[in-house]
């Protein structure tokens, strides 16, 4: 029997994707493993590699083309199977689907159903003995997650989160046996002692796009489509905006001390390569603030509050206009272990390859807590939005001269403002003080850093 | 009732340890007649041929000797008169068992039947009941065409007022028969033509069996399987196949469609999340469509998959043999909908 390639699901947000590439041509051999295509999904550009050994029958979606997840994007023939027959067969339109009205993109088919080898006729009026899965008949339903009604409520009682789960049913339904084995997983993992990170915990980001307010036509402008990223930017901060109690904190710093030891540093290490930045040492910071401070490092799950055991820093990174714009949270996972050098090659390099390549999926995964810097564009203050499901996140301004009271002296100084946005349900203000507090002694103090 | 409800009998499986007598189908449906009319002399039999000939399946067969041609009557082949006649004498306080040859050809009584019967209680302010019973074969009988073939309870289960009994095996046909008998209400028993040979344990003596009252024919963990009448063999077949390929299926007998057992319903399929309907009637507007609803809303959150329906296909029954077979829900068909519905195709 054929293989069917469809669209695959790369990240928990997406609901389709784009085949920016294709490797493999119409009859061309392919091995398990080798990349097929190139996947713009939401947030970055993946590869997609094929899972069997066998030919390329058909190409069912061209180039350029966006999809929703599931839907079929190519046929491979396996061994023995005639190119010619499969690749008419698939073109035919799909399984079930009319065979008079040929479609671009066959509807999903659930794995029961997939002989493409056959062409059946549909009778769609009458309902006879029910095996195919009640999406083929009516064309693809809407590539939103699938799950059953009963995984879906044991999903919930043991508080694990769908998305996390890869679904084995049809089009990839979440189906009872994909929750119990996701369940003796967690078990075993607890039994073995493996600590159980709070990676089940991401809130849902599947939320509808929001509806906004009709455009007055008598306006003239030109539209603008939404790239992917922009759609997931756009869904998943208003569900941030809109569902997490947010208030913000703001201090200053004093950055005299920090910019001192900053340039003596890379005097010293520029030639060794070494140039650290204000950040890098804001990421220190912060990591290692979450120490005293774990609700900063800690996710609001409904009924209870996950205090993380890693801490995972994100780092907000625009990307180029040249490349789309857009922007995505880049992660240094434990930072709080890192040393300041590590630390800046880890957010150089994450930098560097977002702006060039695009991130991996696990390079832009389980920050816990996140970082918004736009000093360098001379920005004295503002406010962020908080990256679901982190409990806060910290918007820092740039280091300016002006005039300070030192000691009852007027003087010169040089002063940043940090606004931390954070979740009232996590976090209060109190807390949020105490912990600015904290971080303006590490940064007024910043030997405090380097041990 | 409710010492009827309390005998354990009505949850046995049917074959008792130790008590061995097995009788036919038909044998089990005439003991509850004989054993009513002797118990009630308001209780009559009429129809085609029932009296002189035995009945044309031989169901009341010495029957007009032990009662005599009062009370076991012979009639002209005129369903809408014999019906119409029996429901005047229900009205007036006779209990009548009105034997359809067919229940194919009940359909020219359709006034007195489905638009008299049930709605006379309702419609004479309580003051007429129809405590009458209307049985004969119902499904195909095999090879008896499309005219001859019908499944009624398609068409008669969505008349309010009616109570619909749909036996599988002897024992069942027994206790139910008296249950309708004594039912104050109009009965359709819907018999197989096909079951009637078919040989059971029937209990001696009194015993009924309550309606709504389902019985599970084999536990199982993995699927439910809801049937009743002649499909329930074709289940229990198929829950043999699926078993050996690790599918555990529990298999519910109805019995009765109205009333409808769902509380057992409903409970095995929170157990399994899996159900498949077997109804042999077409599935538009079906009692099988019904009860699949009814899970659907009452076990929607229990639900691993939709509930999947297997019929006789949506076309006039066929006369050919290997096409008859084909058309009614089948083993195949339904071991087909068991992998579906348990994901395991």
């Amino acid at each position: 029997m054929p293989i069917e390639l469809t669209m695959p699901r790369l990240s928990d947000t997406m609901e389709a994707g784009t085949v920016v590439r294709w490797n493999v041509k119409e009859g061309d051999a392919v091995k398990s493993g080798a990349v097929v295509a190139d996947i713009e999904t939401d947030k970055a550009t993946m590869e997609m590699p094929c899972f069997d050994d066998g030919r390329i029958a058909v190409i069912l979606v061209e180039s350029g083309k966006q999809v929703k997840v599931g839907t079929p994007i190519a046929l491979v023939a396996l061994a023995g199977e005639d190119l010619a027959s499969v690749k008419a067969a698939g073109a035919g339109g799909g399984h079930g689907a009319s065979t008079s009205t040929p479609k671009a993109a066959p509807a999903p088919v659930s794995p029961a159903e997939s002989k493409p080898t056959t062409v059946k006729a549909s009778v769609p009026t009458s309902v006879q003995t029910e095996t195919t899965h009640g999406m083929e008949e009516f064309g693809a339903t809407s590539a939103r997650m699938r799950v059953s009604p009963v995984a879906r409520r044991m999903a919930e009682d043991a508080g694990l989160d769908l998305a996390k789960l890869i679904g084995t049913g049809p089009s990839g339904r979440v189906i009872k046996r994909d929750v119990e084995s996701a369940l003796a997983q967690v078990a075993s993992n607890r039994s073995s002692a493996t600590i159980v990170t709070g990676t089940a915990m991401s809130v849902s980001t599947s939320a509808a796009p929001t509806a906004v307010a009709p455009l007055s036509l008598a306006l003239r402008g030109r539209d603008v489509a939404l790239s992917n990223m922009r759609q997931t930017i756009a869904r998943r901060l208003v569900e941030s905006k809109t569902t997490i109690p947010h208030y913000q904190v703001t201090m200053k710093f004093s950055m005299d001390a920090l910019l001192a030891m900053r340039k003596s540093f890379n005097d010293k290490l520029g030639a060794a390569g070494i140039k650290l930045s204000v950040n890098d040492f804001l990421v220190r910071a912060c990591a290692l603030a979450m120490a005293e401070h774990p609700f900063f490092n800690a996710s609001f799950a409904g009924d209870s509050i996950r205090v993380h055991e890693q801490v995972n820093i994100g780092v907000a990174i625009s990307l180029p206009q040249d490349r789309g714009g857009g922007l995505v949270v880049g992660v240094i996972t434990d930072a709080d272990h890192k040393s300041l050098r590590q630390l800046s090659s880890d957010a150089r390099a994450l930098a560097e390859k977002a702006r060039t390549k695009g991130l991996s999926m696990q390079e832009m995964s389980d920050a816990t807590f996140t970082i918004s810097n736009l000093g360098m564009f001379g920005v004295e203050h503002f406010t962020a939005i908080i990256n679901p499901p982190n409990s806060a996140i910290l918007a820092c301004g740039a280091a300016i001269q002006q005039p300070v009271v030192r000691d009852g002296v007027l003087c010169v100084g040089t002063e940043m403002q940090v606004t931390l946005s954070l979740d009232h349900r996590v976090i209060d203000g109190a807390m949020a003080a105490e912990y600015l507090r904290t971080l303006k002694e590490f940064i007024e103090e910043p030997e405090t850093l380097v041990v | 009732m409710s010492a009827v409800m309390s005998n354990p009998l009505f949850r046995e499986p049917l074959t008792i340890a130790g008590a061995a007598r097995e009788i036919e189908f038909r044998d089990a449906v005439r003991e509850a007649m004989c054993e009513e009319m002797r118990r009630d002399k308001r209780v009559y039999l009429l129809g085609e041929e029932v009296a002189q000939y035995d009945g044309a399946y031989k169901v009341s067969k010495g029957m007009l000797a032990e009662f005599g041609a009062a009370r076991v009557v012979d009639t002209p082949i005129s369903e809408s008169g014999f019906s119409g006649m029996a429901i005047g004498s229900a009205m007036l306080g006779l209990r009548p068992i009105v034997e359809f040859m067919s229940w194919s050809f009940s359909l020219v009584a359709a006034d007195p039947i489905l638009n008299n019967a049930p709605k006379m209680l309702y419609m004479s302010g309580g003051q007429y009941g129809c405590p009458i019973v209307f049985r004969g074969n119902d499904g195909a009988g095999g090879q008896l065409g499309s005219t001859h073939s019908w499944s009624v309870e398609g068409l008669f289960s969505n008349v309010p007022g009616v109570k619909i009994v749909i036996p599988s095996n002897p024992a069942d046909a027994k206790g139910l028969m008296k249950t309708a008998i004594r039912d104050d209400d109009p009965v359709f028993f819907l018999e197989s033509e096909r079951l009637l040979s078919m040989k059971g344990h029937v209990p001696e003596g009194e015993y009924l069996i309550p309606f709504g009252h389902a019985a599970i024919r084999r536990a199982g963990k993995d699927c439910t399987i809801c049937s009743w009448g002649r499909p329930v063999h074709f289940c229990m077949e198929a829950a043999e196949i699926l078993a050996n390929e690790g599918i555990d299926c529990e298999v519910i007998d109805l019995r009765t469609i109205r009333p409808l057992d769902l509380p057992t319903v409903v409970a095995s399929v929170r157990k399994t999340s899996a159900a498949v309907v077997v109804d042999q009637s077409w599935s538009f507007a079906s009692p099988g469509s019904e009860l699949a609803a009814q899970i659907h809303r009452h076990c929607f959150d229990d639900l691993d998959n939709f509930v999947h329906r297997v019929h006789s296909d949506d076309v006039p029954t066929p006369y050919a043999v290997a096409l008859e077979q084909e058309y009614l829900p089948n083993v195949r068909k339904i071991c087909e909908a068991v992998r579906s519905a348990t994901y395991r195709a």
